[in-house]
């Protein structure tokens, strides 16, 4: 920044800055997110199953030989999938795609009152279990391999547990398990809200999701990374780059009040995952049932999903080929930090690819 | 898309508060006549910014803040999702009058409201508490970055200091169990008053022959129930197949055995 004596600070600069980083976020404000080719394949109710498209480049159809069997991303309720395909450089969907695997998606889409009553066992056993019926279907497999993102890792446990001949090989990425570990703020929060009003209230919009997760670190989130952005005087694609992940972070859809409210409970406030008192549609989930292979990636500044609750995983289930990879990042930096983009994606097919 | 997607607005709010910050480092500095800013001077300043933007954008938690996302409030709980879903704000008065609401329901939702006053009130302490633990942290810590005369990088190193003082401070309060039970109090008096203004809403739909809610939910309860059925049933075939063929398998393979023999 440039400052004389009359203007030490270099404010005129820093006005001069801020114009033009203004006229570049109203220039990205139309970015668009989502890169890699994909097709719905099947649906339910708001939820709809996509299957990617290989990539032509690079001989992938050799290396999907190798890989026949194919991924299904199952990801949080309470945020878009998007983010994990969110443009060609920032895409772990795309580096799978380029390993060669075949690579199917869930988005949960928007619950409106219709889904009012949509609660966890229709979401694991309809909806995610239809997909994985559909993938298996098409692929005359017996079994797949299945990725499981934050609240759909968790989705992703219980389906294992209770469907188990079903999953070949499973991935959680910033997964909870134990719910009551000391630095989890977001338990902290909710453990006296009333779950049953929760439901009686109807659909959370998206937006009460919004500001909660950024209640969290409030300056941080709220203030200090636009600061960064002004002072970082980007250009044009790195400020398109912003928004994009502006974008997601804004854009948690409306929960389905069923759902949420057992989710709550079960989960944030009884901690049964880990207890083993969870009961899906009377099944009883144990996560000791999970004998497949799990591999367990997960942030270690992660302030949604605090390390020490994914990696209680290790002593929960029953499989005897756990691996865990801990990396040097937050939650959100999982999906596009330059870390996770080097280390996840590779991680996770030589991982697969050694189970083959 | 949420309506509080407003990066322009968002990024516009946090550069006013940045070169707020910097006009007190300058002024603190003019003041000295090119000395070292006052380390409890600028902290006392920044932590008033600090605790008007958190009763701004924070008011009642996630819950209940009734600010939208222009003008940099990103927070804007239930009362924003209403607005951007084109309703109106769900604890007003029914448009069509109080003489609508049976006196009873309207006594609740009075109680409700104050006990909401109430806890934000709580809140609002809370807010101070955490400005002043920042305020506090920061001037301990300033030390040689407040030396010398002030410089653009020297003053982004004072902000940066100052957002690690301020997010430890509020770390640090809204672990503690009181806060944490404000935040679950604040949601559940928020929630029963929109169950509470539902309450009203369902009297208005019975009276003008509407299906309310809970009918709703109800039909709603039955279709599960149907289609549980349905699929039980269209399991039924498969399964009973299995059996005959397996039956059948079973059977030929005696029979097979029988005629090698």
């Amino acid at each position: 920044m440039r400052r004389s004596a009359a203007d030490p600070l270099g404010f005129g600069d820093l006005n001069a800055r801020f114009a033009d980083t203004l006229h570049k976020l109203r220039q990205a404000a139309s970015v668009e997110v989502g890169c890699s080719a994909k097709r719905a394949v099947w649906s339910r109710g708001k939820t709809t199953l996509y299957r990617y498209a290989p990539l032509a480049a690079s001989g992938t159809s050799g290396r999907a030989a190798r890989h026949a069997r194919p991924i299904l991303i199952c990801f949080a309720l309470v945020n878009r999938p998007y983010i994990l395909d969110l443009q060609p450089d920032r895409s772990l969907v795309r580096r799978l795609l380029e390993a060669g695997h075949t690579v199917y998606l869930i988005d949960w889409g928007d619950a409106d009152d219709s889904d009012r009553c949509t609660d966890l066992e229709d979401y694991l056993e309809r909806h995610l279990g239809g997909c994985v019926a559909h993938v298996l279907a098409s692929h005359d497999l017996e079994a797949l391999d299945l990725l499981g993102v934050c609240q759909g890792g968790v989705l992703s446990l219980c389906y294992t547990a209770l469907h188990p001949r079903q999953v070949a090989n499973l991935v959680t990425l910033t997964t909870p398990v134990d719910f009551h570990t000391a630095d989890n703020l977001l338990s902290k929060w909710v453990r006296e809200l009333d779950s049953d009003l929760i439901r009686a209230t109807g659909n959370i919009p998206g937006e009460v999701l919004n500001a909660l997760f950024l209640s969290l670190m409030p300056l941080r989130l709220a203030q200090q990374k636009y600061v960064r952005l002004l002072a970082s005087n980007a250009d044009q694609r790195a400020v398109e780059d912003f928004v994009r992940m502006e974008k997601w972070i804004f854009d948690s859809p409306p929960q389905a009040a069923a759902a949420l409210a057992q989710f709550v409970r079960w989960f944030y406030q009884e901690n049964r995952l880990l207890r083993g008192t969870l009961a899906i549609g009377g099944r009883p989930v144990n996560l000791r049932d999970i004998r497949q292979p799990v591999l367990n990636l997960y942030a270690t500044q992660d302030h949604i999903v605090p390390a020490a609750a994914a990696a209680a995983m290790e002593h929960c289930i029953g499989s005897e080929d756990y691996e865990s990879c801990a990396i040097d990042t937050g939650h959100i930096g999982m999906y596009v930090s330059r870390a996770a983009r080097e280390q996840i994606p590779a991680r996770i097919t030589s991982w697969l690819q050694a189970r083959r | 898309m949420s309506s509080a997607f407003k990066p322009e607005a968002a990024f516009a709010s946090a550069a006013e508060g940045f070169f707020e910050l910097m006009k007190s480092f300058g002024a603190q500095a003019g003041a000295g006549a090119g000395a070292a800013p006052d380390p409890s001077a600028l902290a006392g300043s920044l932590a008033g910014q600090f605790e008007q933007w958190l009763r701004a954008t924070q008011s009642a938690g996630p819950w209940f803040s009734p600010g939208a996302g222009a003008g940099g409030n990103p927070a804007a709980g239930f009362a924003a999702a209403f607005k951007s879903g084109g309703g109106s704000w769900p604890f007003a008065p029914l448009p069509l009058g109080v003489g609508a609401v049976p006196q009873a329901e309207g006594q609740r939702s009075f109680e409700l409201l104050t006990q909401l006053a109430q806890l934000q009130a709580q809140l609002a302490g809370h807010w101070h508490e955490i400005a002043t633990s920042a305020a506090t942290q920061f001037a301990a810590r300033l030390g040689s970055l407040a030396g010398g005369v002030p410089t653009p990088d020297s003053a982004m190193k004072v902000y940066e200091l100052w957002v690690e003082c301020a997010e430890s401070a509020y770390g640090a309060a809204v672990r503690k169990d009181d806060f944490a039970r404000l935040q679950s109090q604040l949601a559940n008096v928020s929630a029963a008053l929109l169950v509470e203004q539902r309450k009203h809403a369902e009297s208005l739909a019975r009276a003008f022959g509407l299906p309310t809610r809970n009918e709703v939910d109800e039909l709603y309860g039955q279709v599960r129930e149907l289609r549980r059925e349905l699929a039980a049933l269209a399991q039924a075939p498969v399964a009973a197949k299995r059996k005959t063929v397996a039956r059948k398998n079973a059977g030929r393979g005696t029979r097979a055995r029988g005629r090698r023999a």
